[in-house]
């Protein structure tokens, strides 16, 4: 049954793929596309709370297997919950956009390579379409958008992902050698050797592809290019599908997981919350900032991780399995607000063109409907009571306070660091969504554009809508869905939470969020009421008595100017200012002020320069010369010999 | 019975809320030889201020009219979560530390949101710097929390109360650490010298009165209120968490009735002899205090004295 119902998605998702290449019939391949998703997030959503498996289980051997299991159904639920607004947004985006028939079919493509991802029983299948993950947005983009800016950021995409996802290889091919998929008793019985290979080089691999530093430098690259619906997706989805696969192979085939994991794990979602946050803030456009806010919350994911295996390590079943579905539901939160976010940017792209940070405004009066759902992601993702951001970031707050409740101290310590980062990552990201509400928004337009944009057709309106309402429920009742998630997690027994609306967890004061939810809006209607109706007449802000003309509005750049200068050390700004005087009048002043990446400076410009000049040395090898061609076969033969005759090679 | 006691105490803290600021100014004139005004002047501001009409700068939208129905809305939902003297009314919204500090983030959004609207400078000077202080402020709240969850293993503010009552609390070195990192957390919260000067009339210098500055009318009662709230209930935390204060319900009241006034006094007297600090530095004093705080869980793990 759930089989059958998996299948008639996948035929429904090609069979859209298809019908939108056919000239003229985008929209139609689109909705068809979200019926065949819908499908598959039902098939997802039986596998999930039956909980059982269908079709076949893992195995270490190479003949291609597909089959379900709960966690898979989890992050199948969590794609079609995405993919299906996102499709529906897509329908009149992708056809005023360019090259519509051929995003269309990349689209299917997408997602069935995403889906055969969740779907792969085996090396060969989950290796297939882990490299198609890759290149079929790559593909997608380059058809979207042909300016060579774009191209060398998909290129940076491609090469740090394949040069990163290398791990990935290693680590299943490991695990396949070892007999180990699907069978956590046998890499255990290889040795801790191989299960610090196979432990590093999945969090290498799956940890480029989740966006996570300082393998993260391709994600702000190439997420904002993509058309917004694969921007959607991309962040929503195809970074998560990496982090189910960290899930498999750390949390189910790893057999026991060594504490350094857990540490790694918070350190490394530490500097990646911090971080994306940071950086996000400096950004001054409205895409690229998202883009870094996945690193964020991809970051916070890992902190719930981290946590969560420190717990099974001490032997604390029921906070591994909460701190577990911590960060299960951050997952399928950010996937919500992070697609709204980017499908919310898309539409004002669309109507206003450029997405400069300073050269926006005064969208909210303007367009009500992508405005009020794109608040309500900017709350979400700022982690905001009683909306779903608040949930999981609670939950993943208790998991880290838990972690530094126990001993020993080092863990404790780890903890505590760790708890004090995510607060600050919180009221970071609050700053930040404070920043973008404000300067997209709200205020006067900064663009004669801003101030004609209207909003756009319905098909786009139910797609953000839908996403926004889900931000809401999740929120009001996130303990209808966290102990689904707790039973997810490995060596969890049976029911670890009860069902409760809020989310009732032992150790805590307990979340009731409906109870919140309703008390915060009746009460916010109350007070808004009691303000009375009598107003004076409207006067002019208050700007030391001069008239607040458009010059003095406030900048990206001017609000962050605090955090800029507490964090110098760490963000290193460059400003740039040129006065040009002629006879002692001021002409022009030219004002720049950029913060370049730390991890492009210390990381990938010595391993570009590093690259450059082996391929330098490797040059002299290729003198074009047949002869000499001849003479290194001649030689590599001679060696061979050489090797088997002293016995190194039998 | 003790919850209906306890739930009647908490409305009644909604009321007697604008006191604490009101204590707090009349304590501080007196200690610089002033007269003052009554610790009842709060009150007289927010009467005034409740019969004005209100005036919208021009261009302001919904958020900025919502903005202090938002905060005071969040700050009554919070004075539900804090218990009095141990004890919290059954109002179904739990006791958890942690929704107290996401409700305070609520009201901090909704009036730095608020401020953009109209695009007035001053305001969004006074709010960068609030959002950007409570960056550094809710690492060092969290970690403060942290600690006096401690003994209790729990982030529920009753239990955290009951854990913190007697005298065996002071015995641990954490428990210091953490009233030091708590009374940090106290003055970024409360905005008082040296972080912010709420005295302040210069826009150059507000931090907490910048986004204020526009409002008028009922809009500025109901933020005048929400300033006062802060102080009422973080006050009350402190005293809850970190003075002495015996178990039990009525003990834990008279405890907390002292804990109150001291605290203010404290703070009066902090006013009076601490100049307020430039604002760039004030992350580093935050960053001691987020130090010592780590230091405390440290010493709780290690089962040091």
């Amino acid at each position: 049954m759930t089989a059958a119902i998996a299948l008639a998605g996948v035929t429904g998702l090609a069979l859209g793929g298809m019908i939108a290449a056919w000239p003229g019939r985008v929209s139609l391949g689109l909705a068809t596309q979200a019926a065949g998703t819908a499908l598959l997030g039902l098939g997802g959503a039986i596998v999930l709370i039956g909980p059982h498996a269908v079709g076949a289980g893992f195995r270490s051997g190479i003949a291609p297997a597909l089959g379900l299991d709960p966690l898979s159904g989890f992050f199948l639920l969590v794609l079609a919950v995405t993919a299906v607004p996102a499709l529906i947004f897509a329908g009149p985006y992708v056809r005023a956009g360019p090259s519509p028939r051929a995003v269309g079919a990349l689209t299917a493509a997408f997602l069935l390579a995403l889906v055969g991802l969740l779907g792969a029983r085996d090396i060969t299948t989950f290796l297939g379409f882990w490299e198609l993950m890759t290149l079929v947005p790559a593909a997608a983009i380059i058809v979207a958008r042909r300016d060579s800016p774009v191209r060398a950021a998909v290129f940076a995409y491609l090469a740090i992902t394949h040069l990163g996802g290398a791990g990935v290889w290693v680590a299943l091919l490991t695990l396949a050698h070892h007999g180990a998929i699907g069978d956590p008793a046998a890499l255990a019985r290889a040795g801790t050797g191989a299960q610090t290979l196979v432990a590093v080089s999945a969090l290498i691999g799956f940890g480029t592809k989740a966006g996570l530093v300082p393998l993260h430098s391709w994600l702000p690259r190439a997420h904002p290019v993509a058309p917004a619906h694969l921007s959607a997706l991309m962040s929503g989805v195809m970074i998560k599908v990496a982090l189910y696969g960290l899930i498999r192979v750390e949390f189910q085939w790893l057999g026991a997981t060594p504490r350094w994991l857990g540490i790694a794990l918070l350190a490394i979602g530490l500097c990646s919350a911090l971080g994306g946050v940071l950086w996000a803030l400096v950004q001054h456009d409205l895409k690229r900032l998202l883009a870094f806010h996945s690193i964020e919350n991809v970051g916070i994911i890992a902190l719930g991780l981290g946590a969560s295996l420190l717990f099974a390590r001490a032997g604390m079943r029921e906070w591994a399995a909460i701190a577990f579905a911590a960060a299960l539901l951050h997952v399928a939160n950010h996937a919500i607000f992070k697609a709204l976010l980017f499908l919310g940017a898309g539409a004002f792209e669309r109507e206003v063109g450029a997405l400069d940070l300073d050269r926006l405004g005064g969208l909210l009066r303007r367009m009500p409907w992508t405005g009020g759902a794109f608040l309500l992601g900017a709350m979400s993702i700022a982690g905001l009571p009683p909306l779903n951001g608040f949930a999981s970031e609670w939950l993943t707050l208790q998991s880290l306070l838990h972690v530094a409740l126990q001993g020993p101290v080092w863990v404790a310590l780890a903890g505590a660091v760790a708890l004090a980062g995510l607060a600050a990552t919180a009221a970071l990201a609050l700053m930040c969504f404070v920043k973008v509400v404000g300067l997209v928004l709200l205020g006067p337009p900064r663009r004669p554009e801003c101030a004609v944009a209207v909003d756009p057709p319905a098909a786009m309106r139910v797609g953000m809508g839908a996403l926004a309402a889900l931000c809401v429920a999740i929120g009001a009742v996130p303990g209808l869905v966290v102990p689904t998630l707790a039973a997810l997690a490995p060596g969890a027994s049976g029911d670890v939470l009860a069902l409760h609306a809020g989310l009732q967890v032992p150790g805590t004061g307990s979340l009731p969020a409906l109870g919140l939810a309703l008390a915060l809006v009746a009460l916010v209607a109350l007070l808004f009421r009691a303000r009375g109706t009598r107003h004076a007449a409207p006067a002019p802000s208050w700007a030391s008595g001069q008239a607040l003309t458009p010059a003095l509005s406030w900048t990206s750049a001017g609000f962050t100017k605090p955090l800029r200068i507490v964090l110098e050390a760490v963000l290193r700004p460059t400003r740039e200012l040129e006065v040009v005087e002629e006879h002692g009048l001021v002409q022009r002043i030219a004002y720049s002020n950029e913060v370049h990446p730390l991890a492009d400076k210390l990381l990938y410009e010595p391993a570009i320069r590093a690259g450059l000049r082996g391929a330098a040395l490797a040059r002299r090898l290729q003198t074009g010369n047949v002869r000499t061609y001849a003479f290194y076969l001649l030689m590599l033969v001679i060696a061979l010999l050489a090797l088997v005759r002293t016995g190194v090679l039998a | 019975m003790s919850s209906v006691a306890a739930a009647a105490l908490q409305l009644g803290g909604v009321a007697i809320a604008p006191l604490a600021p009101g204590t707090i100014q009349t304590l501080k004139a007196r200690l610089q030889g002033r007269r003052g005004a009554s610790p009842l002047q709060p009150y007289r501001v927010l009467r005034r201020l409740w019969g004005k009409s209100t005036v919208d700068p021009e261009g302001a939208g919904l958020s900025y009219r919502l903005a202090p129905a938002i905060a005071a809305a969040s700050l009554l939902l919070a004075f539900a979560l804090v218990p009095l003297g141990g004890r919290s009314g059954g109002w179904g919204l739990g006791n958890d530390a942690l929704v107290f500090v996401g409700l305070l983030a609520l009201a901090r959004f909704a009036v730095a949101v608020g401020a953009w609207d109209p695009g007035n400078g001053f305001a969004l000077m006074g709010a960068a710097r609030d959002v950007t202080l409570a960056v550094f402020g809710e690492a060092l709240l969290i970690l403060a929390l942290l600690l006096a969850a401690l003994p209790a293993h729990s982030t529920d503010l009753i239990a955290m109360t009951d854990a913190a009552g007697g005298w065996a609390a002071w015995s641990h070195t954490a428990h210091w650490c953490g009233a030091f990192a708590f009374a940090l957390a106290v003055l970024v919260e409360t905005g008082r010298q040296p972080i912010d000067n709420p005295d302040t009339h210069l826009e150059l210098t507000m931090i907490h009165e910048g986004p204020l500055l526009e409002y008028a009318g009922r809009d500025l009662a109901y933020l005048s209120w929400v300033a006062a709230a802060r102080h009422w209930l973080i006050l009350t935390l402190a005293a809850e968490l970190f003075l002495p204060h015996p178990r039990g319900f009525l003990g834990g009241l008279a405890a907390l009735g002292g804990g109150l006034v001291a605290a203010c006094l404290l703070l009066a007297v902090t006013e009076t002899t601490q100049a307020k600090m430039r604002i760039l530095r004030v992350p580093s004093l935050l960053g001691v205090g987020c130090l010592v705080a780590l230091a405390g869980v440290v010493f709780s793990i290690a089962g040091g004295p």
